[in-house]
């Protein structure tokens, strides 16, 4: 099974070539939103990319520490790191060359070679607090394939007559014949490696947790009698948002099914909230890794990648997501599915709607909380996907699909498999 | 939980005033801001709201984001407390996105409300039980509002016989009802806190919705009330002046529909080798698109066969999916009802937590059919002329209701496990993207059925969001 990892690389913009940044990064988009850009796919590790100028600005709330102008890189990629870097600096040498030309210490173009260009970014990649992936084993190549496999089963199924008392098994087995008997389907012979809930870990998890009830209560008492009562009531509202920034946010979503977020907020300047944050860092970890791992982060089944980087000396902090459907159904759905577990990690960052024991208030808080978000999000320059007409689940679907045709099927289960298409 | 006030409440919001055969919008243009004004002064007190005995007539009123303008209510921080939606109106880049409303529907080509037509200020809303009542009622309002009104475009709807549209279905059976209103309650998971459609009040989140508030003096503000939601001008010491209690947002859709196209289309997947045609087949595909036959009855409870207008259960809404149609086999999940109204079914959550996501994304329906008094059939599918839906809907929140349910559940191919399914009846493109399939699946027991090619058989002809205010607000915008 192939693992897929995070990569952020947030590297100094030089002052004077900020604007000349933002210009060739808009050449890109347009590229990526014409559908024109051929250059991603010469990477075949990438899942996901994309750049964001991250500048004093893009803070809605004053930075505990001076931030210049940055540029975020961030991936979602299959195996090794090093690999990855390589493929990047060669593959796309142009983009790479380009766009760090404006940043500082960029190697000078007599001086760029692989490796030089690697450990430029390699300088500047920085750690994930915690990462979470929808279809944990699935490389960009097996995407694709299963994908291709489906559709061809698909096509099969619907250009054939069937007996009208055909059973699910035969049908079954009769698709399996048809993928047997096409070469390009050779790979799918080899079940799929999935990723199953780790109980061993989860139970060890629990008893952590179990153990940890009477500091979990002192601490929430803690929290809420020196902190929570004196955070400030939210007042605002979507309505209320700057329109420019909204508009700019909105300019580049819903153009296709899948949607991207990136966002950054301040922690709370003292150490028990940065403390806090970690603890909830730590469990996020722990669940992504071990329980999120069939299609749902915290039960919602549209994330195809999320994670969370501190930055700034652990003061600041970046979320960045790619998602199914669009803006207003992603944060419904966090705070209809799993409005805790976010009221527990954002509470920690300033002006986020006021909270009670981490629990109460806080994303339940509705129309403060969509105000929150969109004012804290940034907008993103550029976007690519190598699968963006794929919603998560369909890709775990799609896996499914795969295993199950290799898979003797009683008749329960034939149906089963046959309602997958 | 707070009373409603119903006397401010304008009454189309809880009455779908079915008695009343004829329904006239006029879509009005403000050329004399004082004269206008004058009108609303001497009409808010026959405004109907939903304490009012209703008699022969009944006149509701809105108005768009421009036309509040229009009239004075220009001041920028005051325009800004509206919602998004309805301060940039159904028209613009990213919104054509969220509603797919392209090719035929793109509203460069609208009747109205669209960017090459004459502004819309304001719709006033006439109901009559018979068309010479209208009439002389329309004449006496006409008076009033001349001098500073104009008419941009009339609308002119009214009740199908038995409840149907023109495609042929029941319409409107599942509707939300208003929790401590004057209507009978709904049961069914259909009876929802007042804030999801009516502003000042708490919502299915227990929050206030988003409220329009004076934030700069304007008018005579003693006519309104505080707000409610709390919320404070810290530095100025006060409370704010809400102007959206006892409000809500209206959104009204002009849809033509192919009645002839879409008949044909069904029909085409209803046709045997010889070319013989099979019309209850083919009404059975309909209903499986629906997810309601005809008559209104549901397919969770009437999987083959349509039980007719003699049934009770064309009635019917007191079904769930998850317990008596999990599978899809009877209701397809890409049918529009299923998509619509998920119920107890939400994406792969459990009953309860369905039930209540589900809650957070209603609207009140209340429309009306237009041209020719005409209901399809696999038989019968050439009406005469252009007909169509003058699609409306109340909610508090048009961004969380009426356009999430438009692109989430009906535009989306990936409503809950599907691959390419739009919703058959609201959602197709007319112009797929390129390489991008439209299909319909039908859950069977082994193999599934699948429609494919779908086509478009709604046109989008105007469209508008309109702030619905309370009579006092009405009062008050008299005094800008």
């Amino acid at each position: 099974m192939i693992k897929q990892h995070p990569l952020t690389i947030l590297a100094p913009v030089k002052k004077d070539k900020v604007e000349e940044l933002d210009k060739r990064l808009s050449i890109i988009r347009e590229n990526l939103q014409n559908s024109t850009e051929a250059e991603f796919k010469k990477v075949p590790s990438l899942h996901y990319g994309r750049f964001v100028i991250l500048s004093r600005e893009s803070f809605r709330d004053e930075p505990t520490i001076p931030v210049g102008t940055r540029l975020i890189f961030s991936t979602n990629f299959d195996g090794d790191k090093d690999h990855h870097l390589t493929e990047l600096v060669t593959n796309i040498t142009k983009y790479i060359d380009d766009l760090y030309e404006c940043c500082e210490g960029y190697p000078e173009p007599g001086n760029r070679t692989t490796e030089s260009r690697k450990s430029y970014l390699e300088k500047y990649s920085i750690k994930t607090s915690a990462f979470y992936n929808g279809a944990p084993g699935r490389s960009v190549q097996q995407v694709h394939q299963e994908s291709a496999l489906r559709d061809h089963i698909w096509n099969y199924i619907n250009n054939n007559k069937w007996d009208a008392n055909a059973t699910a098994v035969e049908i079954h087995k009769a698709i399996r014949k048809q993928i047997d008997s096409r070469p390009e389907f050779e790979w799918s012979k080899q079940k799929a490696e999935v990723q199953g809930i780790n109980w061993l870990n989860l139970i060890g998890y629990g008893l952590l947790l179990i153990a940890a009830i009477p500091l979990i209560i002192v601490g929430a008492i803690y929290l809420f009698l020196f902190h929570e009562l004196w955070n400030k009531k939210q007042t605002l509202t979507l309505s209320q948002l700057d329109d420019k920034k909204v508009n700019k946010l909105k300019e580049v979503e819903d153009l296709f099914p899948q949607n991207q977020f990136t966002q950054v907020a301040v922690l709370k300047p003292n150490f028990i909230r940065r403390l806090n944050f970690q603890i909830w860092m730590l469990r996020t970890r722990v669940l992504a890794n071990n329980v999120f791992v069939h299609g749902k982060l915290l039960n919602i089944p549209t994330i195809h990648f999320a994670r969370w980087v501190l930055i700034d000396k652990n003061r600041h902090v970046l979320f960045f997501s790619n998602f199914d459907g669009n803006w207003q159904q992603y944060l419904g759905d966090f705070i209809d599915q799993s409005g805790w577990g976010l009221t527990g990690i954002f509470s920690n960052t300033v002006n986020f709607p006021k909270t009670r024991f981490m629990i109460t208030g806080g994303a339940y808080d509705e129309e403060h909380f969509l105000a929150w978000s969109r004012s804290t999000q940034v907008p993103t320059q550029a976007w690519y996907c190598p699968y963006p007409q794929l919603s998560i689940k369909n890709i775990n679907n799609n896996t499914k699909i795969r295993n199950e045709l290799r898979m003797d099927l009683n008749e329960e289960q034939a149906k089963v498999f046959l309602k997958r298409f | 939980m707070t009373p409603l006030e119903l006397s401010e409440i304008q009454a189309y919001l809880f009455n779908e005033y079915k008695e009343m055969g004829s329904s006239k919008y006029y879509l009005l243009q403000s050329k004399d801001a004082i004269a206008a004004k004058k009108f609303l002064a001497s009409v808010a007190d026959n405004i109907t709201h939903a304490n009012a005995t209703i008699g022969e007539t009944a006149v509701n009123i809105g108005f768009t984001g421009k036309g509040l303008m229009a009239l004075g209510y220009s001041n920028e921080e005051n325009m800004h407390s509206f919602s998004r939606e309805f301060r940039e109106g159904m028209v613009t880049a990213h919104r054509q996105r969220l509603l797919g409303d392209f090719d035929s529907s793109d509203p460069s080509k609208w009747q109205w409300g669209g960017p090459n037509n004459e502004q819309v200020d304001i719709i006033l809303m006439v109901f009559a039980k018979n068309e010479s009542i209208a009439e002389n009622y329309f004449q006496s309002l006409k008076q009033k509002f001349e001098p500073g009104l104009s008419i941009v475009h009339i609308l002119d709807g009214k009740p199908l016989p038995k409840d149907r549209e023109h495609f042929g279905f029941r319409d409107g059976i599942s509707q939300p009802v208003i929790k401590g209103s004057n209507v009978a309650p709904a049961g069914n998971n259909n009876d929802l806190n007042p804030g999801e459609f009516v502003l000042g009040y708490k919502n299915e989140y227990d929050v206030y919705p988003d409220a329009p508030l004076l934030k700069v003096p304007q008018g005579n503000a003693k006519l309104l009330p505080d707000n409610p939601g709390g919320y404070e001008d810290k530095t100025k010491g006060k409370r704010f002046k809400d102007i959206g209690l006892n409000g809500t947002y209206f959104v009204l859709r002009q849809l033509e529909q192919n009645v002839n196209g879409y008949w044909s289309f069904i029909k085409k997947q209803a046709t045997d080798e010889n070319g013989n045609v099979n019309n209850a087949e083919a009404t059975k595909i309909a209903a499986k698109m629906m997810g309601r036959w005809p008559s209104g009855a549901p397919l969770v409870k009437h999987a083959d066969k349509d039980p007719g207008d003699d049934s009770e259960d064309k009635d019917d809404n007191s079904f769930s999916y998850k317990t008596e149609d999990e599978d899809g086999e009877k209701c397809p999940f890409g049918s529009h009802i299923r998509r619509m109204n998920p119920r107890d079914q939400f994406e792969e959550s459990t009953a309860g937590v369905s039930l209540s996501l589900t809650r957070r994304h209603r609207i009140i329906r209340r429309v009306r059919s237009y041209g020719e008094d005409f209901i399809g059939s696999a038989e019968n599918h050439t009406p005469t002329g252009e007909v169509g839906l003058l699609f409306g809907c109340f909610n508090a929140n048009i961004s969380k209701q009426f356009e999430f349910i438009q692109y989430t559940w009906a535009n989306s191919p990936k409503f809950k496990r599907l691959y390419d399914d739009p919703d058959p009846i609201i959602g197709v493109r007319e112009c797929p993207v390129t390489g991008a399939k439209q299909n319909f699946t039908i859950p069977q027991k082994t193999v599934n059925k699948v429609i494919p090619n779908l086509q478009r058989f709604v046109t989008v002809k105007g469209g508008a969001y309109f702030f619905i205010p309370s009579i006092r607000t009405l009062k008050f915008l008299s005094t800008i």
